[in-house]
């Protein structure tokens, strides 16, 4: 094993421009993987946002019993679809208006907790179910209206929002398997070509090592090993250079999106994503190295004289 | 030890060996002549099975050579230290790295490694090329790095091809004598060559061939051979000790 690492890293030392064209390929396509994996987090992360927060607001009729309220969220919180449900009273709406306009005293001043509806806030476990609960909630003899309040870009049903936060998850989702596949096909290639390039300028070598009685494996462990380190050194480039940017941009990021946490603000999480995105690509670029030198070695060393 | 059963190998048309049957001894000096083209390097490759014969077979060793497995090939070709026309050296290592590669290939532990290595290259003369590299090295030592490679490893036979092809008499006289000395301590030894002097000059068994025919066998000259191997440090340390 060690006298096989020291050849593949001999290897790799004396064609340095195949390596860093292998490594290059390599490191941008895990570059581009990184950040479409921090992405598709941070997506997720929106929609776990939307679906937790106070989505629904059901405000009461202003003769609503305080009673009947309480009885109202009793029988939403036993409901499996609903989660979270908030009694807002008139004084809290007040309050809550009061903090709002507080760069502003005296409209906080001119207004009663009269002129505020009690309302109950809510969320659902899932979107989908948002409709369905709306409209059984409009029913109530004390609930006055209802709001949705997860609107994205102005749409005119409940339908649409809930088709809006999908389909920018299934873009981010789609799109970006579909750039992490070609870039990682191309890198397949590229691998493929590199060592097949490196088995032609060893051919004699190799010829001669299997005259001699080299086994298989013998021939074979040095390419693969080349192959790996190139795979490795690909995805810790490309990983690196995706966390150093990502980490840059985290506070602009954090800030831009307020309390949308699209990226862990806690330091330990953050690495642990990180981190967890470094072990994927490095089974993905293991996986690429394996295959990819396999086949090129299979297709060069395959053919037998008879 | 080894014998060619009615032997044929044909390359398309074209019969390079025909009906070839012969048998050596383990201990034997066995000159394989003939012009060129007279099959002599088929017969290594056969040997080896880098080729197979289209008919007949090769036994070596108590096992018939094209039955082996794919798997089993390496170590056929382990157990015989071939000695190739044109060398076969691995250009971008030195002499002794060159010598190693038999020892790695064949597994042996490292440990053993410097001990073999300084002991064969001595045995060729060319401890002080060891660190070399064989485009450094003349075309006799080059041969004779070859043949050092084919040694280290102790195989049962060497079977040099044409070793003193490309080189000056005198070189080829010493190469000639060398291999002498290494069949003299007990190792079976097939030369295919076309230098008659060489053949004349040790007056060994010959198998000629012609057009891919056996024209002539002379039949074995056999000697008692002195059992000598290559020995690893750690044999040489035990026998130290038991002198002691």
């Amino acid at each position: 094993m060690k006298q096989h690492l020291k050849t593949s890293a001999v290897y790799i030392r004396r064609a340095p421009f195949q390596a860093m064209a292998a490594i290059s390929v390599l490191a941008v396509t895990f570059f581009v993987s990184t950040l479409i994996a921090v992405l598709a987090y941070s997506s997720d992360q929106v929609i776990r946002y939307f679906e937790t927060r106070p989505q629904i607001i059901a405000f009461m009729k202003e003769d609503a019993q305080d009673s009947a309220i309480k009885s109202l969220q009793s029988r939403l919180l036993a409901d499996e679809r609903v989660k979270s449900v908030n009694y807002v009273t008139k004084e809290d709406a007040l309050s809550i208006y009061k903090d709002a306009t507080s760069d502003n005293p005296l409209l906080g001043e001119l207004v009663s907790p009269s002129i505020f509806p009690a309302s109950l806030e809510f969320s659902v476990v899932n979107l989908e179910f948002a409709e369905g609960v709306i409209d059984e909630i409009k029913g109530e003899d004390i609930v006055d209206s209802v709001t949705f309040t997860a609107s994205l870009g102005g749409e005119s049903s409940l339908g649409d929002v809930i088709q809006r936060l999908k389909t920018i998850s299934l873009y981010i989702r789609v799109g970006g398997l579909v750039a992490v596949a070609v870039l990682a096909f191309t890198s397949f290639l590229v691998l493929m070509v590199v060592i097949g390039m490196r088995i032609t300028t060893r051919r004699s070598e190799i010829d001669s090592l299997s005259l001699i009685g080299a086994t298989p494996w013998f021939i074979r462990a040095p390419i693969l090993f080349e192959a790996i380190g190139y795979s490795v050194m690909g995805v810790i480039f490309g990983w690196l250079m995706a966390a150093v940017l990502v980490m840059y941009t985290t506070p602009s990021i954090l800030s831009y999106f307020g309390e949308i946490p699209v990226l862990p603000s806690d330091s330990l999480m953050f690495f642990a994503l990180l981190a967890v995105i470094l072990a994927g690509e490095m089974f993905v670029g293991l996986m690429i190295a394996v295959v990819g030198s396999s086949i090129s070695v299979s297709r060069s060393l395959g053919k037998k004289r008879k | 030890m080894l014998e060619f059963k009615n032997v044929t190998k044909k390359f398309g048309d074209i019969e390079a060996l025909g009906d070839i049957s012969f048998v050596v001894d383990e201990g034997e000096f066995v000159f394989i002549t003939g012009p060129s083209g007279a099959g002599k390097t088929t017969l290594l490759k056969l040997l080896i099975r880098e080729l197979t014969p289209t008919e007949g077979s090769i036994v070596f060793d108590g096992k018939n050579i094209e039955e082996l497995k794919n798997r089993d090939i390496p170590k056929l070709r382990q157990s015989i230290g071939s000695v190739f026309q044109d060398y076969k050296l691995l250009p971008e290592r030195t002499v002794s790295e060159n010598v190693a590669v038999a020892l790695a290939v064949k597994g042996l532990p490292h440990d053993e490694w410097d001990a073999r290595i300084e002991q064969v290259l001595k045995l060729v003369g060319l401890t002080e090329r060891a660190e070399l590299f064989p485009q450094q090295l003349s075309g006799g030592e080059q041969q004779r790095a070859a043949l050092a490679r084919a040694l280290v490893v102790n195989p049962k036979v060497v079977f040099a091809d044409e070793p003193t092809g490309n080189l000056d008499w005198e070189t080829a006289a010493a190469m000639a004598e060398l291999l002498e000395k290494i069949n003299s301590e007990g190792k079976t030894i097939i030369v295919a060559t076309h230098d008659r002097d060489v053949v004349d000059k040790l007056g060994k068994r010959v198998v000629e061939l012609r057009g891919g025919k056996l024209h002539r066998d002379t039949g074995a000259k056999k000697e008692a051979p002195k059992k000598v191997k290559v020995k690893s440090k750690s044999k040489k340390k035990n026998e130290t000790a038991s002198k002691d």
